[in-house]
């Protein structure tokens, strides 16, 4: 019966599986390879798709363009962003945790691009979400931005106000 | 490098590295081009494959001037994140020089090598290894020694892996850390006494963290199973003893502490914790094993009744078992496990990556049976791997549909312009901006022409105009009149009113020249423009129809490179799900054949039993067939 014994000891994997937890053999070498060298072609790809899908549906002579950024953020927890231009609701955007969490490490996010004529236009954002002390708040920044032949990107800026500690919103034209 | 760029890529660094000590918190990067920023907005939820084509996009548009160096760094970081560890080495290899922080350095080395050991490239992670020079940071230290050692035993230098773990000086906290593993390397070098001597220390001592009381387990039931194989059944009992029992290793601790019972002899002792694993639903190979050593040790001490019936019991859960696995492998066989496992992502939403959290095995069918192999780094690797191919290949699929929409797109534009463009034409051809362009000029001279030698009366509203000349008819009528006293008092009351008309225009003459001037200014701006217009128009007309057919060239060169890339990265998946699959069939394979191997010993014990009982005195054959 030893012999019983000892064949099961051999059929145990629990030694080998102890000692080796950490050297399982190596996936095929060839895959990996592949997969390195695809994902760069794709990406390459990716970008030049990308690159004509916004020439060709926001030409440079009308793309406007308005991004979203958090400085610090202590004095208002973003919810939700409303943005309109020429009175026209173009986003009513709800935040994830995840994105607030880039946003507050310096994130920028592009929150609308649209195509608008060369002029003046108004913009207005309303930022709703948690002001000082967890309560409620609603806030709303508007200006006038001059579309002119280029490409024109706004920004929207929360910001710490430490004079009152409340939040600010600026707008800024870049 | 600037010192900002080090600050920022640390925090790069310890967000890749979920294992990395050195965490430290920074604050957010200030962004000096938006678009630089906008790639940060992915990078930070771990979108990779979105960042970097909007990085690579940025940068051929030339909208990270601001940014440039950073940007390059954080694409070698982007593209290690993604599984490009090529690409992502060869972009450091550029980037980092001996100018470059030497911390900074060693980190992205570090996490280089880390990548590659994870990868099973073992050769290119000895290399990366190289680049990293002695760590101030005592925490670098004993990581990179920890990974100094585990590439060593990979490749068999188990007395190399163990010296290094020796001579590694670390903080005290990292310690036990590096002796357990120095024991373990001894055991695998054969040195079974220098390593039992340092893991006997250690097993007995509190661990502070979960993570090293798992390992302090580990290395007490290694330790305890080495003992066994070598015969001496009371130092391996001491060892498994010191095994937690609510630890991941208390099943393989229970079972070896039967054996080691078995081993002085004591069966009976041995049932004690082999009934306790028995009691465990598992399907772990301690459970499936222990079904046959119960009624072996009650076979020993003489129970054969007892044995018996557990020998029957151990046949009836191993067919169970087999049949489990009979359905596993079929499921594994079919393609369904691969495609189970590609859909559970925790993280929906995102565009692959390295760095994600591992699959979960819920609702995987036989994922109990695979909870090892799964959780190794060749499978792990793989499926990575299945899963970006696989979000790739959605990706493009996408891009096809959308880019027949753009070609539709660009054709209704063209139409439209072959509509219009006549029209804009002709009025082109009017050059209405060309003549009211020159009508400025002819005021623009004969506001120059004023200014030299000014007659008011050039600037003389219409309606003063109209009453001079009124004055001025009047006057010559009453000129040719007879010279009487009333027609000389009319004559002479209409030079008066001319002169004070005159006088009038003439004391507005310089407000008036002024006005005008500055209406021909504003003019010069708003002709120069129309005329600007005129020529954009133009130029655009003529460009419109090279731009259409750029457009379509550049569509159909797209469409091209997606039908050919599509072939391969259809390829590539099915090789690393045939992989994924082969990985998990040879793990059922080997759990069935160990299977059949103790179905086939539990049969032949029964047998046997029944045979002894037979033998002994006093029993029918009926018996035996009871």
């Amino acid at each position: 019966m030893k012999a019983l014994l000892r064949g099961i000891l051999t059929g145990l994997l629990v030694w080998p599986l102890l000692l080796a937890a950490e050297t399982a053999a190596p996936p095929e070498k060839g895959i990996s390879d592949d997969v390195q060298t695809l994902k760069q072609q794709v990406l390459e790809l990716n970008r030049d798709l990308f690159l004509l899908e916004e020439e060709l549906l926001f030409p440079s002579n009308t793309q406007v363009s308005v991004f979203i950024s958090l400085n610090v953020g202590e004095f208002f927890k973003l919810d939700s962003v409303t943005l309109k231009i020429d009175g026209k609701e173009v986003v009513d955007y709800l935040y994830t945790k995840r994105e607030l969490d880039a946003l507050a490490r310096g994130g920028v996010q592009r929150l609308y691009i649209g195509n608008l004529r060369t002029g003046d236009h108004e913009l207005v954002a309303f930022f709703v979400g948690k002001g000082p002390h967890d309560r409620d708040y609603k806030r709303g920044t508007t200006m006038t931005i001059n579309k002119g032949l280029g490409p024109k990107y706004v920004e929207l800026k929360i910001v710490d106000q430490t004079s009152n500690f409340q939040p600010g919103f600026e707008v800024r034209e870049w | 490098m600037p010192k900002r760029l080090l600050h920022f890529f640390l925090f790069w660094a310890c967000l890749a590295g979920s294992a990395g000590s050195g965490a430290v918190s920074v604050k957010p990067q200030e962004v000096l081009d938006l678009h630089y920023g906008e790639v940060l907005f992915h990078f930070y939820q771990n979108d990779y494959f979105t960042a970097i084509t909007h990085l690579l996009a940025a940068q051929q548009r030339n909208q990270l001037p601001h940014h440039r160096q950073e940007a390059e760094l954080l694409l070698a970081g982007l593209e290690l994140s993604y599984g490009m560890l090529d690409q992502a080495q060869a972009r450091f290899e550029r980037l980092l020089d001996q100018d470059t922080d030497r911390e900074l350095r060693n980190r992205v080395w570090y996490y280089i090598t880390r990548i590659a050991y994870q990868r099973g490239r073992h050769h290119q992670a000895i290399e990366t290894l190289k680049k990293i020079e002695k760590p101030r940071d005592k925490n670098m230290r004993a990581e990179l020694a920890l990974l100094n050692a585990n590439l060593h035993m990979e490749t068999g230098q188990n007395e190399e892996a163990a010296r290094i773990l020796k001579q590694a000086s670390v903080p005290e906290r990292w310690e036990d850390y590096l002796r357990i593993n120095r024991g373990i390397a001894l055991l695998r070098a054969g040195k079974v006494r220098e390593g039992q001597a340092i893991l006997d220390k250690l097993g007995d001592q509190r661990a502070d963290s979960e993570e090293l009381r798992a390992l302090r387990d580990r290395a007490n039931l290694g330790l305890g199973y080495e003992l066994l194989r070598k015969g001496d059944g009371e130092q391996a009992r001491k060892y498994l003893n010191r095994v937690r029992l609510q630890g991941p290793f208390m099943q393989a601790a229970l079972l070896g502490a039967g054996w080691a019972d078995t081993e002085r002899g004591d069966y009976e002792q041995a049932l004690t914790p082999w009934l306790a694993l028995m009691k465990l639903s598992g399907h772990d190979a301690p459970v499936q094993e222990v079904h046959l050593a119960v009624p072996y040790a009650f076979s020993k001490i003489g129970d054969n009744q007892r044995a018996k019936y557990f020998y029957k019991q151990a046949l009836d859960f191993y067919d169970r078992e087999q049949q489990y696995l009979a359905d596993a492998i079929q499921a594994a066989r079919s393609g369904a496990l691969v495609s189970l496992l590609s859909q559970t992502d925790n993280d929906a939403g995102i565009s692959g990556g390295w760095l994600n959290a591992h699959p979960t095995l819920e609702n995987v069918p036989s994922g109990r049976y695979l909870v090892d192999i799964l959780s190794g780094h060749p499978f792990q690797e793989t499926l990575k791997d299945y899963r970006d191919l696989d979000y790739l290949e959605q990706l493009l699929h996408n891009w096809l549909k959308n880019i027949s929409l753009y070609h539709d797109m660009v054709e209704a534009r063209r139409l439209a312009y072959e509509q219009r463009a006549p029209r804009v034409r002709q009025r082109l051809g009017q050059q209405e901006a060309a003549a009211l362009r020159q009508r400025w000029q002819h005021f623009q001279d004969l506001v120059q022409e004023e200014h030299q030698n000014g007659d008011p009366l050039h600037l003389a509203t219409s309606k003063e105009k109209q009453q001079w000349k009124t004055l001025q008819d009047i006057q010559e009528k009453l000129t040719s009149l007879p010279g009487e006293p009333r027609y000389r008092k009319i004559q002479e009351r209409a030079r008066w009113l001319q002169g004070t008309l005159y006088w009038q225009i003439q004391s507005d003459y310089r407000v008036r020249l002024r006005k005008a001037e500055k209406q021909i200014r504003e003019l010069d701006t708003l002709t120069g423009e129309a005329l600007a217009r005129h020529r954009q128009v133009s130029t655009a007309l003529a460009d419109v129809k090279a731009g259409f057919d750029g457009f379509d060239t550049r569509i159909a060169a797209l469409r091209q490179r997606i039908l050919a890339l599509l072939p391969g990265i259809d390829m590539a998946r099915r090789d690393a799900g045939e992989h994924l699959q082969k990985l998990a069939l040879k793990e059922l394979e080997t759990r069935r054949q160990r299977l059949s191997s103790y179905r086939l010993q539990a049969r032949y014990a029964l047998a046997r039993s029944y045979d002894q009982v037979s033998q002994q005195p006093g029993t029918s054959g009926d018996g035996v067939q009871q």
